[in-house]
């Protein structure tokens, strides 16, 4: 390659990963960058944090565990609430979002979590922690959290693979699914056995559920428009082909698939279920970079 | 987001004139604290866009005063060695040394032979006016004729045949629709009114309105972008294959359908000259003009009998005079046409014959023959349908006929020069009132128009092909090349050889030019410079200032030039062709000169003087805005400075208005509807029989013969009778070499200056076509190639340029697309360093691709095209 | 209160880029940020395809996805229709970004400020000046704001936006060939509503419910 076409296949073809010819910028489908790509990774992180810390909460709930509610607690706060922070353009004016609650999902988002940090903490320092009447409203505002991050995504019209139906029972059930696993290999690594095992009959109704609604998402999403359709195909080829085959596929079905059928019936060991928990962890990550990367725009210069 | 006004201490807009392309649109510049922030165009004026509108490109002008790479000082190479990948060395010299180096060689030159001294401007950077000085400069230093020698004009590709017939026909320089009249407008291988070309804005404004009130507007172009993407229609062509077409709708004009402007034929045509069996004229016995058969009388007349109404002017039939069988010219015409049917056309221009006949039947249609139409109370003709050419159809060896193929389309409905047809400007221009400068066309031999505003060769009279050539350019011999061709040719020492050119040049001076690089094949131009000692005014080191360059001294850009004449003598790039007031603009500095560069017109002046020759160049000044006021005359002995010398021009050429007009930057006065239709109102005949040709052809070829030039030129090209020839670059495709690439000019780009202003840059990167190679996107598929490929383009000869693949779907199949004149090296414009490909290398640099009439480059070349 | 909108008559626009360049000097942008664009492209097949060349610039939707988006209220629709950020509330969480379908918002960050349109060679005396005059907040989103402050300004000298030079959007003045028309769409006499009438003027992506106030015509 001379050195001329070097310079302009630099410039022609951005290094910066996108993949975007600049004359191709929403005249093609465009992918949307700001919320995963460079700082964006932030909030791809933030989000899953958030959601996770929330699911752990969640399922502590039912099983009146509180490590478990203060793990979650700390998760959705400081790891999902910080990085989220740290991707503002201002941080120190992050107040201003609580102030209008009413503006936007993402400000009734933030409201939310500001709710969860105060009641979650009065649960978590209270004696009577598990309180019927608390444990609904925290049910409610962890519900509520797990699908702030698929929510804010899910009102961007403008981007019709995150506003597709499946993209909310998705982002709730992976929440609860990832929490759930948390919780259970932190029972199998801190109580007695058959707690552990006892919990697998839940771990797989909702390990399939996850399942089902990967499969629902990309299916819907394929068949509700064409620019649905350039996602879903994106998913598939190009540099995030790898990731949806051995992340989402590999790891986030595949592998937690074959430990979920070893441990078939309560088999459960500690081994397994931290692999389990790894692969679900790496999965759902994958699930939600291969999401979050390939929403695209409908191109402006279409037949009109 | 506001505006911090409180930080503002200056801010004022400064009129003056854009100088991004040739155009000259007016323009005006916020400057604010001292610092040009912005430019838009001029609302009051009508060069230019609508309102205070300007181009991208001309908007973007602000890059070239902002530029870091602008060149500082003089530059002196201090490497021996020339050539393409060596480093120059520069070394950074003071003015004076400078100045002093060129004078002293000039001077020792001068001893010998001053036409061994090239002066050349350029239309390459900008309408950094004035144009048209080098030529008179050069005069002054006694070069007898600079050999039409424009190294760093729009180079060959630009309008030699278009000029020619411009100039031959309309008297003008260039070619437009009416547009505010038209209805039917057919472009061939011409951006007019929707990209580059002379007045660009101003076309693109008067189309936008054409269009917006429903004309149609057909585009024949290879490809489907500028003007193809923008028409009613785009017809896909082959390059060079216009000929074709045009002719085959003539010939469906004056032999199927029978329906011309007969009476314009009569009237404003040679058509009714009598010519010889040889083709020649019969010409008086006595007055030798040529002579018309009265109808009526039964007699032949001399053509400008007073007593020869134009209706009985005979247009066919057989006579005698003085013993000799005599026909009007129109007769073999017409019988020459029947052999251009439709489907032959078809087949060479791969336009479908259902489509040829559509349009001419939508030509003859339109053209409302016999209508006449009443404006500000005067009434003409009225033809509302107009084609028009530019640089691609013309720009090939055989680019003389295809000119004359698609003018021949207007002659036949007499749609030339009047309301709704194709007009010629700009042709004359009116004094300002109360002041002098004034240039209106004459009447000449045969009653050919002689152009008042013309650069380089006249057009007419055509004088006589004479032996030894005196300069590089030989246009002793090539009486009809616009500008000269042989100096890029690779035969250019055996042409100047055996025509006895003597005065081998010794040194260049020039402005901005890049020749290496803008003009054919790079390493032939290297060749046939390199011996030269080339000094050059440049705004950046460019590719040709660092191959080639000994001295390079930084010049204003425009936005830094305080230059009152840049549009006095440049209104043929500028004008507007339309029933608008006349308008002129200057050039106001709107910041100090960038380190130390200087106006090019004010070191012209400075070497002049050292030379010892200015008052020779000052007495050519005078003559040339015609300063007539002893007052206002630049005395002998007087050393001015180019603005001192606008104090007293301007006054003569505005009058009393003078300060006004300096003031405000710009003058506007009225124009009358008979200056926009003015050559209804004179009485001249089109020389659509290109008599002349013959003549040329005996005058050339006996010289030829007598000094045995032996290189294979088509001698059959000099036929009076618009005819198809075959362009060559079709000549040399076969299985290997199965594509032709061409190229064309980008909206965004003049030449190759535009490639390092960052704001152009920038934006054309998100432009598909600019950076890219175009294919058509079933070909490349058939091919194997996809968007983003990087392919290498190579033509017979070896000489081969890589680029990245855009496909496309409005683009012939069997054709290469290229914009304008990317792949640049020069390491003093980094921002244009690399970007887009170089089509002008492709172009072989022999002389057999030369149009040998007019010295078109033939501008399309075949190749083939493989994966990196 | 009129409603400030413009209609863009594509028959007319050329793509020369006046638009876009014109508007990066009015608001000294640095490289790579646009606030008017031109999007060129082509449809149908080989040989009766067409070119497409369509400006854009934010469209100040009267129901815009942007100011849904908005966690703080710092986008919001003025009262003359203009879609307005106030850089002092502006958190930068890019949600307004990521929402709007017409990809009008460029976030401004450390990394955007500091890039020169010679690379390497320092900042011109023009990106400076510009930092000066009409600095943009780090860590907020900026766009098209069609000229806002010379709208105000020209009504404060008593001109008309869309007639008079100094009162209309510099992509409006810039344009050679008269492609944009500037004015009110609450007047129903204006000139736009008139060509919005006659020419059957079109939004782009009407579909997504965010009523622009830019219109096309072809």
């Amino acid at each position: 390659m001379s050195n001329k076409i070097h310079h302009l296949v630099q410039t022609m073809f951005p290094p910066d990963g996108s993949g975007l010819k600049p004359y191709e910028w929403m005249v093609n489908p465009t992918r949307q960058q700001q919320w995963i790509d460079n700082q964006g990774i932030f909030l791809w992180l933030a989000f899953f944090f958030s959601e996770i810390g929330a699911g752990l909460y969640f399922v502590s709930l039912f099983y009146e565990f509180k490590a478990g509610l203060i793990l979650g607690w700390l998760i959705t706060l400081i790891l999902g609430g910080a990085i989220h922070i740290l991707y503002l353009g201002n941080p120190l004016r992050a107040w201003r979002m609580i102030m209008k609650p009413k503006t936007s999902e993402l400000s009734r988002g933030i409201w939310i979590i500001g709710v969860f940090a105060v009641m979650g903490f009065l649960q978590i320092i209270s004696g009577s922690s598990f309180n019927v009447v608390f444990n609904i409203i925290m049910g409610i505002l962890c519900l509520l959290i797990i699908s702030h991050g698929f929510a804010t995504m899910n009102v961007i019209r403008a981007l019709p693979a995150w506003s597709s139906t499946m993209v909310l029972p998705l982002s709730v059930i992976s929440g609860v699914w990832v929490g759930y696993q948390l919780l259970q290999f932190m029972f199998v690594v801190s109580k007695p056995a058959e707690i552990a095992s006892g919990m697998e009959v839940w771990a797989e109704v909702f390990f399939f559920a996850y399942v089902l609604c990967i499969i629902l998402y990309a299916w819907g999403t394929y068949h509700s428009s064409e620019i649905g359709k350039e996602s879903i195909i994106m998913q598939g080829t190009g540099e995030l082909k790898r990731i949806s085959l051995i992340g989402v596929g590999g790891l986030g079905v595949a592998l937690p698939l074959i430990l979920t059928l070893i441990m078939w019936g309560g088999d459960t060991n500690a081994f397994w279920i931290f692999l389990r928990l790894a692969s679900v962890f790496a999965g759902d990550l994958a699930v939600r970079y291969v999401i979050m990367k390939s929403a695209v725009y409908k191109p402006l210069l279409t037949r009109q | 987001m506001t505006y911090k006004t409180d930080e503002i201490w200056e801010d004022k807009w400064v009129n003056t004139t854009c100088g991004v392309c040739y155009c000259g649109c007016g323009a005006k510049v916020r400057v604010v604290n001292g610092v040009p922030v912005k430019i838009e165009g001029i609302k009051e004026s009508t060069m230019g866009g609508a309102n205070a509108g300007l181009c991208g490109k001309g908007t973007a002008g602000l890059m070239y005063y902002h530029d870091p790479n602008r060149i500082k000082k003089p530059l002196l190479r201090t490497n021996p060695e020339k050539g393409i990948g060596v480093d120059p060395k520069w070394k950074e010299i003071e003015w004076d040394e400078a100045l002093d180096i060129i004078a002293t060689r000039m001077k020792k030159i001068m001893e010998d032979d001053p036409n061994k001294i090239l002066f050349t401007n350029q239309t390459m950077r900008a309408s950094d006016g004035p144009h048209n000085h080098p030529y008179f400069y050069a005069q002054a230093f006694g070069v007898k004729n600079n050999g039409n020698f424009i190294i760093g004009g729009g180079s060959l590709h630009c309008g030699n045949a278009c000029h020619m017939l411009g100039g031959l026909i309309h008297g003008a320089w260039s070619i437009a629709p009416d547009w505010r009249y038209t209805k039917y407008v057919l472009k061939w291988g011409s951006s007019k009114g929707t990209g580059s070309g002379h007045s660009a804005m101003t076309n693109a404004r008067l189309r936008a309105d054409a269009v917006r009130r429903g004309i149609k507007e057909i585009v024949f172009d290879p490809m489907g972008n500028f003007a193809g993407g923008k028409a009613t229609e785009w017809v896909a062509i082959l390059p060079g294959t216009d000929t074709a077409v045009g002719l085959a709708i003539a010939n469906y004009i004056v032999n199927i359908r029978g329906e011309m402007d007969e009476i314009y034929l009569k009237a404003k045509t040679n058509f009714p000259y009598l010519i010889k069996d040889d083709g020649t004229y019969m010409r008086h016995v006595e007055s030798k003009k040529p002579l018309i058969f009265d109808s009526r009388e039964g007699k032949v007349k001399e053509y400008d009998d007073k007593s020869l109404a134009f209706e009985d002017c005979a247009l066919d039939g057989e006579y005698e005079y003085e013993g000799e069988k005599v026909r009007p010219c129109f007769v073999p015409f017409k019988e020459h046409l029947k052999q251009y049917t439709i489907e032959w056309a078809a087949d060479v221009s791969t336009v479908p014959a259902a489509k040829i006949l559509e349009v001419a039947k939508g030509w003859l249609d339109n053209a409302q023959i016999g209508s006449t139409i009443t404006l500000e109370g005067k009434t003409y003709p009225y033809r509302p349908v107009s084609s028009v050419t530019f640089r691609g159809s013309q720009g090939h060896s055989n680019g003389i006929h295809q000119v004359a193929a698609i003018d021949l389309m207007s002659q036949l409905v007499g749609a030339e020069d009047v309301p709704g047809g194709t007009l010629g400007w700009p042709a004359i221009r009116r004094a300002y009132p109360g002041g002098n400068y004034e240039q209106t066309c004459t009447v000449g031999t045969d009653g050919v128009i002689v152009p008042s505003v013309f650069y380089s060769h006249d057009p007419w009279p055509v004088h006589a092909p004479s032996y030894p050539a005196t300069n590089m350019g030989c246009v002793d011999l090539w009486t009809h090349c616009t500008l000269s061709h042989i100096p890029y040719v690779e035969e250019m020492e055996y042409i100047h050889e055996k025509l006895g050119m003597k005065s081998k040049p010794e040194m260049i001076f020039g402005i901005s030019a890049n020749f290496v690089i803008s003009n054919s094949d790079w390493a032939t131009a290297v060749k046939n410079f390199k011996d030269c000692f080339v000094v050059q005014l440049d705004l950046w080191v460019n590719e040709t200032d660092q191959a080639i360059g000994d001295i390079i001294l930084p010049d204003v850009s425009y936005l830094e030039k305080d230059c009152w004449s840049s549009e006095i003598d440049a209104f043929f790039f500028s004008g507007s062709p339309s029933h608008e007031d006349w308008y002129v603009h200057m050039q106001q500095p709107v910041a100090k000169p960038v380190g130390e560069s200087r106006f090019f017109m004010d070191v012209y002046i400075d070497i002049a003087n050292r030379v010892g020759v200015l008052d020779k160049f000052n007495a050519k000044l005078n003559s040339y805005y015609g300063v007539q006021d002893p007052e206002l005359q630049i005395k002998p002995g007087e050393v001015l400075t180019w603005k001192q010398i606008g104090e007293r021009f301007l006054k003569w050429v505005y009058g009393k208005d003078a300060d006004k007009v300096q003031k405000q930057g710009y003058a506007t006065w009225n124009k009358a509807i008979d200056d926009v239709y003015w050559r209804w109102n004179i009485d001249t005949r089109c020389p659509v029989y290109m008599e002349y040709l013959i003549h040329d052809k005996r005058g050339m070829k006996k010289i030829f013969d007598e000094v045995g030039f032996d290189l294979w030129m088509d001698w059959d090209q000099y036929t009076p009778l618009p005819t198809w020839f075959w362009p060559e670059s079709h000549k040399d495709l076969d299985n290997e070499f199965d594509l032709i690439a061409f190229s064309y000019r980008d909206i965004l780009h003049t030449n190759n200056t535009t490639f390092q202003n960052p704001y152009i840059d920038e934006v054309s990167k998100m432009c598909p076509y600019t950076f890219t190679i175009t294919l058509n996107t079933t070909m490349a598929k058939q091919r194997g190639l996809k968007d983003g490929d990087i392919i290498w383009i190579e033509n017979k000869y070896g000489v081969k340029e890589n680029g990245i693949v855009k496909t496309m779907e409005a683009q012939s199949p069997k054709v290469v697309g290229i914009a304008g004149q990317g792949g640049l090296w020069a390491d003093g414009r980094p921002i244009a360093k690399g970007k887009g490909a170089n089509f002008c290398k492709l172009l072989p640099a022999k002389f057999r691709y030369f149009d040998p009439v007019a010295g078109n480059m033939e501008t399309a070349v075949a190749v083939k095209i493989y994966k990196d | 209160m009129p409603r400030w909108g413009m209609v863009i008559d594509v028959k007319r626009c050329i793509a020369c880029w006046g638009c876009t360049i014109a508007c990066k000097e009015e608001h000294f942008l640095p490289p790579g940020v646009f606030f008017n664009r031109v999007l060129i492209g082509e449809t149908g097949k080989f040989p009766s395809s067409s070119k497409l060349i369509y400006p854009i610039l934010c469209n100040h939707c009267s129901d815009a996805a942007c100011v849904e988006a908005c966690p703080t209220g710092a986008t919001y629709v003025r009262e003359d229709g203009i879609v307005a950020i106030d850089d002092t509330k502006c958190v930068g969480c890019r949600a307004c970004l990521v929402s709007c379908p017409y990809q009008q918002r460029t976030y401004y960050d450390q990394k955007v400020k500091d890039k020169e349109y010679f690379p390497g060679q320092g900042k011109t005396e023009m990106e400076l000046i510009g930092e000066k005059l009409y600095p943009f907040k780090l860590g907020t989103v900026i766009k098209c704001n069609f000229c806002s402050e010379r709208i105000e300004d020209g009504l404060k000298k008593g001109l008309t936006p869309g007639k008079d030079e100094d009162a209309s959007p510099a992509c409006v003045n810039i344009c050679p060939v008269n492609a944009r028309v500037f004015g009110d769409l609450d007047d129903p006499n204006s000139e736009i509503n008139r060509m919005i009438m006659e020419k059957k003027g079109k939004q782009l992506r009407k579909e997504f419910g965010t009523e622009p106030a830019v219109y096309y015509i072809d």
